[in-house]
């Protein structure tokens, strides 16, 4: 058997450590998943530029089996010494797994070092997929009718991932059943996270979590959530949404979760074309493809609570800079009180 | 003192840009590079606002914790009173200055997550917090991944 590892030349001389640990601990994990695998051939290694919480390597990776030969193009996630989200990559592989074969466009999920026995910190692999990803693409470049219906094809894209028959898929299993509310499950979870990291007082998010405390809605409907539903963890050829990427998030919970994040105020550029896709557009087409009702009040509490969440995912970084794992520089998360303030008193 | 703060954190960035940055091929580095840059110019600014915005804040928390005291159980009222009878730290002692507004805004945290306050303190509340919001000096500036440093077919996530 011999092995080559030959590197993009980008990220080589600044990441060689990681590189070297990416292609010897993937060669080993390939060894243990396909025994009958010989002439492992795995290159153009590069790491990807963006990715807050994980590091996202690409590669290409060839061997032959009994079978015969085979080619993947493939992502490698793995977790980065400092994150902003702590998540688990087995829920994510038991995502991806869940979603073969469904109405949704992911990657097809290939392994999984749940511990970072090979890789040296938890990663899993799976299929690169065509496209490209572009955090601002409703508000980019393109056409405005191209943009609409990219914005159109996303809202679909959400509805599809809530249609997704989590029972017969098996998904309870793995992501477990909400304790209480989906609401107060949420909360809790984030709660949780946000006495874990804060390193000072913040009374401002201390007066939010107890209104969303007072105030938790009740779900219409428990369906697959994505957690993270944006443009930018998702890839895109021509008008097409070629995959929904980032699945560590998922968990089973309200729909208002993921439209709630959409229509937060905060975050308007990527996910609203003024004058053309805005709160009330998102939220009609969401009840045309899902029948639903969309309480505002509840939506707002959901609004409320994506802030307070990117607050904590914010103060996690602060927590992770300071503690010397991350290498981006965040702040005190001031800018979101006010808007969080307004929403409260609309509520 | 000459090279001042300032001209030091300023010189400093154009040396990565001009120097570094042209050096830097791997774009993971090149974008952790651009937002150390960026995060050195907001400093350049804000550092000269801090101790201003420290002194001041610390007084107005002081100022709401009065007017709310009144309303709260007598153990949180007793330690605002212990605590705004404390003399104010020297103008220019930065870290006392930080220190004074963790113990304040702690003492803040505590009354506005106590069920039962009244409207109007719940207004003044929202009102101290908008206009810290409003004056807080140091910002995080967001840097989005180049799309010219990432190879067209790769993920970019910001």
């Amino acid at each position: 058997m011999t092995t080559s590892a030959e590197r993009g030349a980008a990220g080589q001389a600044a990441h060689a450590a990681p590189a070297d640990q990416v292609v010897a601990g993937l060669e080993r994990l390939i060894r243990q998943e396909i025994p009958a695998a010989r002439t492992i051939r795995l290159t153009g290694l590069a790491r990807a530029a963006g990715g807050l919480s994980r590091e996202n390597w690409s590669l290409d990776a060839s061997w032959t089996d009994a079978n015969g030969p085979h080619e993947h193009r493939l992502m490698l996630m793995r977790d980065a010494a400092g994150t902003l989200l702590n998540t688990e990559r087995a829920r994510e592989f038991a995502v991806l797994k869940a979603l073969e074969g469904s109405a949704v466009p992911a990657p097809r999920v290939h392994w999984m070092d749940p511990r970072g026995a090979f890789l040296g910190a938890p990663s899993v692999v799976m299929e690169r997929m065509p496209g490209a990803c572009d955090y601002m693409v409703l508000n980019g470049g393109r056409p405005l009718e191209e943009r609409l219906t990219l914005a159109r094809r996303f809202i679909e894209l959400m509805a599809a991932i809530h249609a997704v028959d989590w029972r017969a898929r098996g998904l309870e299993r793995s992501l477990g059943l909400p304790e209480g509310s989906p609401a107060q499950a949420e909360l809790g979870h984030w709660e949780g996270e946000y006495r874990r990291v804060r390193l000072e007082p913040h009374p401002e998010l201390d007066l939010v979590l107890s209104w969303l405390q007072r105030s938790a809605p009740r779900a219409e409907a428990l369906v697959l959530v994505h957690g993270d539903f944006k443009p930018g963890n998702a890839l895109i050829e021509g008008l097409s949404i070629t995959a929904k990427l980032d699945w560590e998030t998922a968990h089973l919970g309200d729909p208002l979760e993921d439209l709630g994040w959409v229509t937060n105020p905060v975050r308007k550029r990527e996910h609203q074309i003024a004058g053309h896709w805005e709160r009330r557009q998102i939220i009609d087409a969401y009840r045309e493809l899902t029948g639903r009702a969309v309480q505002e009040r509840d939506l707002i509490w959901w609004n409320v609570l994506a802030c307070w969440k990117l607050a904590v995912i914010q103060l996690t970084a602060v927590n992770e800079f300071v503690a010397g794992r991350y290498s981006r520089v965040f702040q005190t998360p001031a800018w979101l009180y006010r808007p969080m303030f307004q929403m409260m008193e609309a509520a | 003192m000459r090279p001042t703060v300032e001209e030091q954190l300023l010189g400093t960035c154009r040396i990565l840009e001009d120097v570094v940055a042209p050096c830097v091929a791997d774009p993971f580095a090149r974008t952790i590079l651009d937002g150390l840059v960026a995060n050195l110019r907001m400093l350049n600014g804000a550092i000269p606002a801090v101790a201003g915005f420290l002194r001041h804040d610390n007084q107005a928390t002081v100022d709401l914790l009065r007017s709310l005291a009144p309303a709260l159980p007598a153990a949180l009222a007793g330690r605002i009173a212990e605590a705004a009878a404390e003399p104010e730290p020297d103008a220019v002692d930065g870290a006392a200055l930080d220190r004074r507004n963790l113990q304040l805004r702690g003492l803040l945290a505590e009354a506005v997550g106590l069920e039962g306050l009244a409207a109007d303190a719940g207004a003044k509340i929202v009102r101290h917090m908008t206009e810290r919001a409003s004056r807080v000096p140091m910002r995080y500036v967001p840097t989005a991944p180049a799309a010219h440093h990432t190879p067209p077919d790769q993920p970019q996530k910001p």
